[in-house]
């Protein structure tokens, strides 16, 4: 069902660092406007779309929300603080 | 061939898979788009034999393991910064 690759989606680089921003984007992580809770949304759906279309949509876009929040995890503190430790 | 290259190409070979895969899934006749899938999807399977070959495992329970040690356990990991490649000219 799940495959996880020890690779990034697409390259992160961040330019300049942005707390302000960073919080931000920590209290939009969970909640009903994140993008865990529209990836359970979108997998959830699929299950009740009747056209063999309307499910592929579903089942893929929640695939990718799914992964966007994965690495939206990389924000929240003792995650980030983890990162700066290690190299 | 080096990591940095070898990864960045599969990198953004798997991201138009994904793209196009999106499209398609609300076009499923258009044959065009079908074809470009295909060939990405080709060389996406070469670029990443060759990057496990060399490099390590990229999944825990699809790639072939090293006879003598469980290598996917490994560093680096996609979070840790050594394990990106450099972004072309760095301007982001």
């Amino acid at each position: 069902m799940w495959i996880y690759e020890k690779k990034l989606e697409f390259p992160v680089k961040i330019k300049r660092k942005n707390p302000a921003l960073a919080k931000l984007i920590i209290t939009q992580y969970g909640g009903p406007d994140g993008e865990l809770g529209a990836a359970l949304r979108y997998l959830s759906q699929r299950f009740s779309m009747i056209t063999p279309q309307a499910k592929a949509v579903l089942n893929d876009i929640g695939i990718s929300c799914s992964k966007c929040s994965a690495s939206e995890v990389f924000f929240l503190p003792g995650v980030s603080r983890q990162i700066s430790k290690s190299v | 061939m080096e990591r940095d290259e070898v990864l960045s190409r599969l990198t953004a070979l798997d991201f138009m898979a994904v793209d196009l895969a999106l499209f398609l899934d609300t076009h499923p006749d258009n044959k065009d788009a079908i074809e470009i899938y295909n060939e990405i999807l080709r060389e996406a399977n070469m670029v990443r034999e060759i990057y496990e070959e060399k490099f390590g495992p990229l999944c825990s329970y699809r790639s072939y393991s090293n006879p003598k040690y469980f290598e996917w356990i490994d560093n680096p990991w996609p979070w840790q910064e050594c394990f990106n490649y450099k972004l072309k000219g760095e301007v982001c």
